[in-house]
């Protein structure tokens, strides 16, 4: 009765056009009000937990502020006039590229709606250029961002290996070769689509070209190496990177390429000034204009447009925390997990069961939450029936980047709909026929352990274990 | 309709934390089967620990049991065993507890509506670092992850480290990039949270206790009927027991664990070496006497005797 | 002109919140990286930072038309029927926030009377979690202004029409500067 007057609740609140969040919101609190003992209190608690304890969140808000300034100040142009000019001939090119780009930013971020929030904007834009349907971009996008929590590092990765015996490692570990291949296996599929679809290419445009762009857009290139060096360097943890790319890219857009702000249209170097002088008059000016920053418009509208996506998507992540919060306290994924445990299912089956088990849920809930309640129940039956731990880690991982993509709950298919300004329907139909790659690379995951067990049980073999 | 007891805690269930609260459920369940229901919520699936105290003043949980170090919000009586090197072993943490002064400390939270049930054990604190550690002088500059308690700020000051605060989530890559040195925890904790694959080395210094203690509201448990009380007491008694019985032994289990690993190595401290830790550190009591009561701190170093 | 002046200091706020989130995680890493320090409050401050930042600004973008929703179903109506649909809606919504501002008011008036602070600040928590009463304060009054809008045939949708002609001004008066 509670649950269905729960979803109930749920889809006929966004059937009416509501904002999401305030359909998951107002499903979890009336259910509680006419089903439960629980106070309202306690769950206004719960909301307020939910948007105040989960730091590892806030690398969203800091990688949209950093894109929305690469992408308004002309850094992200040059950084797809390079893009363009080194793979702009190549059927699905720029397309391959922005997976690759999306690969790397998942060994930065531990989230995958943060590495969306990352690069989203600025790839969709440049596959549009190069003639890309906008739709195609968004959903290979979205797709590829999910990568974030299967290429370390990978806040869920912790989460499962905290809530059972694995080893964070060893499980950081096995992401890696089917991080690698399901990038490969988007890639070429967009390769075939792309010359199916007849998207044109680029007549090669030399290594001039090549080689000047890329120094023009080295600035931006740069924030990479330094999100990437601030982590591996023990300078910062993967949130606080998210912070310093976010400074980083304010500086390089108003102060290094001075494409808007107090600095706009004073060059570096003038006319036949010495590169004492240069310097001294430089610096002089950056310090002079910081108070303009503050009332600079273009800056202003950055600061807000970046403000809007986050407060947007941090309010739905917190209400669906809410809504996960009255499954928990109604016990339903207990209830459900422990009845096909007792079903007595050969392993074969056990684990089509636990992905459709585990796809149902990643429609409504967030990954952390899902493997917070499902690990514990399904990793002691898994154990039983001889599966490896870390196989069964990465199945369950493959299965929230899923998750990440399916409505009404699917953090990626938010930020893409917050990133390109486009409805929650059209993120849901870009994203769509890109999650039967995803779908087919979870049954491969699924049936052939060796892909995720080769590179620990290998790192284990030259360390001697 | 039964009582309903919501036991809401933040590890998993394979801990002793998590054994204890389960064998609480089953022996409740056997003897008050239908007056009284436990419903045991793991790994901060309700709240987490920063909230389920506030979550069960509002009467949502009735049951939980945080690090003592939690508390300080709540009563600044229970930094005492926050103190560095006051216990030289579990069984004198076991007798202080059990003494009329600790008994006492269960009840030193009334006024904001809380009411201490037992204490719960974990073990011993070890420092686990990427260097290695033996005398206070090595520690000197690095830094160390420790849970919020002024405590244990001052503790790690006192030899010249710097505390930092981070979410674990964050921690573990802090500590694999080196960004931070160390962390404290019992063996326990180094092996269910895997920090012991990151960390080279692991001083076993036991030079602080980690334990628990289980907490109602005052409201939820003095409006219990009062024969259901005490029934209820009496399972949390055993439970508790039980659950203690099971951390003096995993504590011993996970080190071996640990050490079998092959993956970090633990340093023994000579007596000559952990007496320079004692003198560093021991100023930490006199700078919390006045917060904490100086009766209060000389009977809990009378439990060493 | 009023109307003006409250819309800029709410966008001043929302501004300043994350800009201050931002610097203060970078402050950060540039203490612990480089001086080898660190503050105990910081981590606090940052997340409830955070959270005012959410709860202030959820308002805003109601006005703003960013939050996101399904509009597939709804565009299958006429006008009219929409502006009944989205009616519903906005009363629903509005069901949600006083069952939030109930029970945010027991919850802050809970410890208040305990008397409880922060763990790192010696900010009491009512104060500093009471931006779950006033943010949802400020969605109530959006929301009815919504309703009042979508009676007298305004708008026939969450998306306020407004948004465009407002991104249009300032876009103009960005031009506008660049010119001077
Ligand atoms: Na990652
Ligand atoms: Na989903």
């Amino acid at each position: 009765m509670t649950t269905v007057a729960l979803f109930t609740l749920l889809f006929g609140c966004m059937m009416l056009g509501i904002p999401i969040a305030f359909a998951l919101g107002l499903s979890s609190l009336a259910t509680i009000l006419m089903f439960s003992n629980d106070s309202l209190a306690s769950i206004t608690l719960k909301l307020f937990e939910a948007l105040s304890e989960h730091y590892t969140l806030l690398a969203i808000p800091f990688f949209i502020l950093s894109s929305a300034f690469l992408s308004t100040g002309g850094v992200a142009k040059r950084i797809i006039r390079f893009a363009l000019s080194m793979v702009g001939h190549i059927h699905g090119g720029i397309g391959m590229a922005s997976v690759m780009a999306c690969m790397i930013f998942a060994a930065v971020s531990g989230s995958s709606p943060a590495t969306v929030a990352a690069i989203g904007s600025i790839v969709i834009v440049g596959m549009v250029k190069a003639g890309y349907p906008e739709s195609l971009a968004a959903g290979l996008i979205g797709n590829a961002g999910t990568l974030g929590i299967l290429i370390p590092p990978s806040i869920v990765m912790l989460v499962y290996s905290a809530a059972t015996e694995v080893s964070a490692s060893r499980m950081f570990m096995a992401g890696f070769v089917p991080g690698i291949m399901m990038g490969l296996m988007l890639m070429l599929v967009l390769y075939v689509v792309a010359r199916y679809k007849k998207i044109p290419c680029q007549p090669w445009a030399g290594l001039s070209e090549i080689f000047s762009s890329g120094f023009s857009a080295l600035g931006g290139l740069m924030l990479i190496i330094i999100v990437l060096g601030s982590i591996y360097g023990g300078i910062a943890s993967p949130t606080e990177a998210a912070a310093v790319s976010a400074i980083y890219a304010f500086g390089v857009a108003i102060y290094g390429y001075r494409d808007m702000g107090p600095l706009k249209s004073i060059p570096w170097r003038k006319n036949g000034e010495g590169v004492v002088a240069m310097l001294a008059r430089n610096l002089g000016q950056m310090v002079v204009t910081l108070p303009r920053i503050i009332v600079d418009k273009e800056i202003n509208k950055v600061v807000l447009d970046a403000s809007k996506v986050s407060i947007m998507l941090l309010f739905i992540i917190a209400n669906a925390m809410l809504f996960a919060h009255v499954l928990t306290t109604e016990r339903i994924p207990h209830h459900i997990a422990e009845m096909i445990v007792q079903w007595g299912l050969s392993p074969w089956m056990f684990l089509v069961v636990v992905n459709i088990l585990l796809l149902i849920a990643g429609n409504f809930m967030e990954p952390s939450a899902i493997l917070l309640i499902m690990a514990p129940i399904l990793f002691p039956i898994s154990m039983k029936l001889g599966i490896d731990p870390i196989h069964l880690g990465i199945i369950m991982v493959v299965n929230m980047e899923i998750g990440m993509l399916t409505p009404p709950v699917g953090l990626n298919l938010f930020v893409i709909s917050g990133v390109t300004k486009n409805s929650m329907g059209w993120a849901i139909k870009s994203c769509m026929p890109w999650l039967m790659v995803l779908l087919t690379f979870l049954v491969i995951i699924t049936y052939i352990p060796w892909i995720s067990l080769c590179l620990p049980e290998f790192l284990d073999k030259m360390q001697g274990y | 309709d039964p009582i309903v007891i919501k036991f809401s805690h933040v590890v998993a269930e394979n801990t002793p934390k998590g054994k204890m609260a389960t064998k609480f459920k089953d022996l409740v369940a056997e003897r008050l089967g239908g007056k009284v229901q436990v419903e045991v919520y793991p790994n901060s699936q309700l709240f987490g620990d920063n909230k389920e105290i506030e979550a069960m003043l509002l009467g949502d949980v009735q049951l939980v049991a945080p690090a003592l170090s939690k508390f300080e919000r709540y009563t600044k009586q229970l930094q005492i065993y926050d103190l560095p090197f006051l216990f030289k072993d579990m069984a004198a943490v076991e007798k202080f507890q059990q003494s009329d002064k600790g008994q006492a400390l269960l009840s030193s939270m009334e006024s904001k509506g809380l009411v201490g049930l037992g204490y719960l054990h974990n073990g011993l604190k070890q420092l686990s670092c990427a260097s290695a550690i033996k005398v206070p002088a090595d520690a000197s500059g690095l830094k160390f992850r420790i849970m919020t308690s002024d405590v244990l700020a001052a503790q790690f000051e006192a030899v010249k480290a710097v505390p930092l605060k981070k979410p674990f989530s964050e921690v573990f890559t802090l500590l694999q990039t080196r960004a931070i040195d160390g962390q404290e925890n019992t063996y326990s904790n180094i092996y269910s949270k895997k920090f012991f694959e990151i960390q080279p080395y692991i001083t076993e210094s036991n030079h602080g206790v980690l334990d628990y203690m289980l907490v109602s509201s005052t409201e939820f448990w003095m409006g219990m009927p009062e024969d259901i009380r005490k029934e209820v007491k009496k399972a949390l008694d055993e439970a508790t027991a039980y659950g203690n019985q099971i951390a003096d032994s995993q504590d011993l289990e996970d080190r071996q664990k640990i050490v079998e690993s092959k993956r970090t190595e633990i340093i023994t401290l000579s007596e000559a070496e952990r007496n320079q830790w004692i003198e560093a550190m021991k100023p930490v009591w006199l700078q919390f006497e006045k917060e904490i009561g100086k009766d209060l701190i000389d009977a809990a170093y009378q439990a060493n005797i | 002109m009023l109307m003006r002046t409250i819309n800029r200091t709410e966008e001043a706020v929302i501004c300043i919140l994350l800009v201050a989130i931002t610097l203060l995680v970078f402050a950060d890493v540039v203490m612990r990286f480089g001086f080898n320090a660190g503050f105990m409050w910081s981590q606090e401050l940052t997340l409830h930072m955070s959270a005012w930042f959410v709860l202030f600004g959820t308002s805003y973008g109601l006005k703003a038309g960013s939050h996101i929703g399904m509009d597939a179903f709804v565009k299958l109506f006429s006008f009219n029927n929409r502006r009944i649909m989205s009616g519903i809606g906005a009363i629903l919504a509005l069901v949600y926030c006083y069952l939030v501002l109930y029970g945010s008011w027991v919850y802050l008036a809970k410890m208040k009377k305990i008397g409880l602070t922060m763990e790192d600040l010696p900010i009491p928590v009512w104060l500093a979690n009471g931006m779950l009463f006033v943010g949802f304060v400020f969605l109530t009054i959006r929301l009815f202004i919504l309703l009042f809008a979508i009676i007298t045939g305004k708008t026939d949708g969450f998306k306020h029409a407004d948004e465009a002609k407002e991104s249009m001004a300032l876009a103009q008066e960005i031009m506008e500067e660049k010119r001077s």
